[in-house]
């Protein structure tokens, strides 16, 4: 019997893992760091006093706000990335070939006399 | 390309150098227009004065956001969020009519890209003077040229810094303290970096930014559909192309429209062709297009050989302006302005907060009263100082003491005691009451604020 394989991941698999994944990690050392710094009571204590949102929402709203905008960057770099030149661009592969020019009044004679030069 | 440029495994083709010849007409006017109104705004509007402050002002440090009569306090944060979805929803519909009209005319990117051309111009001269300097060996001349064109850039790139830093600290004193050598470590910082991404941007980078750094360039595509306004060359007029001569019938000698001048080339900012088709790199600038009406004039051509068109229209059939996306795009965005508009208008300019004070729930006074204390946080958001008046809403049971006096200056934040007796008859537990608070000038401005009045359960 043959053994079960997991099918291959695609590209676009792939990197919203790895987007998702890194935006998380991102986000979590962003709230060490910020809750190192900083008493989530205090951020929220001053101007919502009537709802008292606790501790744990708190560091929870935060870690949220910190992963949708890790989220956001990581997945407009992949859209960058992906959708930016092809390999092997620099060795003129793929892409347009760099437009000739010439001077205009080469073959139009009367383009002459104009400040074409 | 040489043996040398293939070498390594850099990302990016390495494009020669893109030397934009000048070119006039209607687009190009319009650009400068452009050009005149936007820069103009942005080095003007900071040494305008309005209501006894600058008239655009983000003073970060006393978080308050001066925009001509309006005062934006941290806690209008939604107004500017949603400005800034207005901005984006502007793009979205502008871009689904007139595809990159924001790239050719208003980007940053453009804008000052274009002024650093201009002074490039000024001092080098046009395009094939460029091209023949920088290939000539160094002389008295390149060397006076190219030092002249960077005090220049960097001159009006130091100028555009400074007033990018007067947005944000008063102008007037910036430029004391610049004048006398003193600004502050952040000022100094942001100064100096704006002057260089703007020299950097508009100087060195140029069509790279929005070719390979720009999002919006990659994205703008998915706002693309058939009916958008794009340049384009009507290939089916212009092919074949080649050399003539005015004379020659272009029928008789099998050409097309297109004279093969290459000027279209010369004068795009981002070295492209577009006769090769709609392409990404394309600002839709319409340099091309104003020099090739130029040529068909010349040519005693019919003018648009290159032109705004779009892709159904290219093809032949009917293009629509009037689309579902256009509609969609359209009704959000004026549900969004008009809402912003008339919150904007109808914001209260009396902000109040008000606290339990959390040591006592209540204290029993004789005389059979019962009080209960707060503090009570009042932002006074108009240009105007005022007093007020405080009470609860239709119930004359409450009794209610506030120190020190309600009075507060224009913008000011204020934190008084206040301190609300009732009979211990007015009811058991906890009694929800709305705090109004008046000005006692006209016009009224008024705010309601609700709280909990605590009263023995006995």
């Amino acid at each position: 019997m043959e053994h079960p394989v997991n099918r291959r991941w695609s590209m676009r698999q792939r990197d919203w893992a790895v987007v998702l994944w890194i935006a998380f990690l991102a986000a979590a050392a962003g709230s060490f760091v910020l809750f190192g710094l900083v008493n989530p009571l205090d951020m929220f204590g001053q101007w919502v006093d009537e709802y008292d949102i606790g501790v744990r929402l708190a560091y929870g709203l935060v870690f949220a706000f910190l992963y949708l905008l890790c989220l956001l960057a990581s997945a407009l770099t992949m859209f960058m990335v992906r959708t930016g030149p092809a390999r092997g661009h620099v060795r003129g592969k793929g892409g347009r070939a760099i437009p000739k020019v010439k001077d205009p009044s080469r073959s139009n004679p009367d383009l002459d006399g104009e400040n074409w030069q | 390309m040489s043996q040398k440029q293939d070498a390594g495994d850099s990302l990016y083709r390495k494009d020669p150098k893109v030397y934009p010849r000048d070119v006039q007409g209607r687009f190009a006017r319009l650009r400068t227009l452009a050009v005149l109104v936007l820069l103009g705004l942005y080095y003007i509007l900071p040494w305008i004065d309005f209501n006894g402050h600058q008239s655009v002002l983000f003073d970060l440090p006393a978080r308050k956001f001066y925009i001509f009569s309006l005062t934006f306090w941290p806690q209008d944060f939604i107004f500017l969020a949603l400005m800034l979805i207005i901005a984006g929803l502007s793009l979205f519909f502008v871009t689904a009519v007139a595809g990159r009209l924001w790239c050719g005319y208003a980007c940053p990117q453009t804008v000052w890209t274009e002024v650093f051309l201009w002074i490039e111009r000024l001092v080098e001269g046009d395009r094939p003077k460029r091209i023949k300097l920088d290939a000539s060996p160094w002389n008295v001349n390149k060397v006076l040229r190219k030092t002249t064109k960077q005090i220049l850039w960097i001159s009006f790139a130091l100028w555009t810094g400074f007033t990018f830093v007067g947005f944000f600290t008063p102008i007037r004193e910036l430029g004391h303290s610049v004048m006398t050598l003193q600004t502050g470590a952040w000022e100094t910082f942001w100064l100096l970096f704006y002057s260089f991404a703007t020299y950097g941007n508009a100087g060195i980078l140029r069509e790279q930014v929005c070719k390979y750094m720009c999002p919006y360039a990659r994205f703008q595509s998915a706002m693309f559909d058939k009916d958008t306004l794009v340049i384009a060359y009507d290939e089916a007029r212009g092919e074949p192309r080649g050399g003539r001569r005015k004379t020659d019938d272009p029928a008789e000698k099998g050409l097309g429209d297109c004279i093969g001048c290459t000027l279209c080339v010369q004068v795009c900012p981002t070295g492209i062709d577009i006769r090769e088709g709609l392409q990404i790199e394309c600002i839709a600038c319409a340099a091309c297009i104003d020099v090739c009406d130029q040529v068909m004039d010349k040519m005693d051509y019919k003018r648009g050989l290159i032109s705004y068109t779009t892709e159904h229209k290219l093809s032949g059939a009917k293009s629509q302006v009037l689309r579902p996306r256009i509609f969609v795009y359209l009704v959000l965005l004026l549900v969004l302005i008009t809402g912003v508009l008339w919150s904007v208008n109808n914001r209260v300019l009396l902000r109040a907060d008000l606290l339990r004070d959390r040591n006592a729930l209540y204290r029993e006074l004789p005389g059979d009263l019962v009080e209960n204390v707060y503090t009570l946080k009042l932002i006074n958001m108009d240009f105007k100082a005022h007093n007020y008046k405080i009470e609860v809403v239709d119930n004359k049971d409450y009794v209610l003491f506030v120190s020190p006096e309600l009075q507060l200056e224009s913008e000011e934040v204020g934190n008084f005691i206040l301190r609300v007796q009732a009979p211990a008859s007015a009811g058991r537990g906890s009694q929800k009451i709305d705090v109004r608070l008046t000005t006692l000038e006209e016009p009224i401005i008024e705010r309601i604020v609700s709280t909990r009045f605590l009263l023995p359960f006995k």
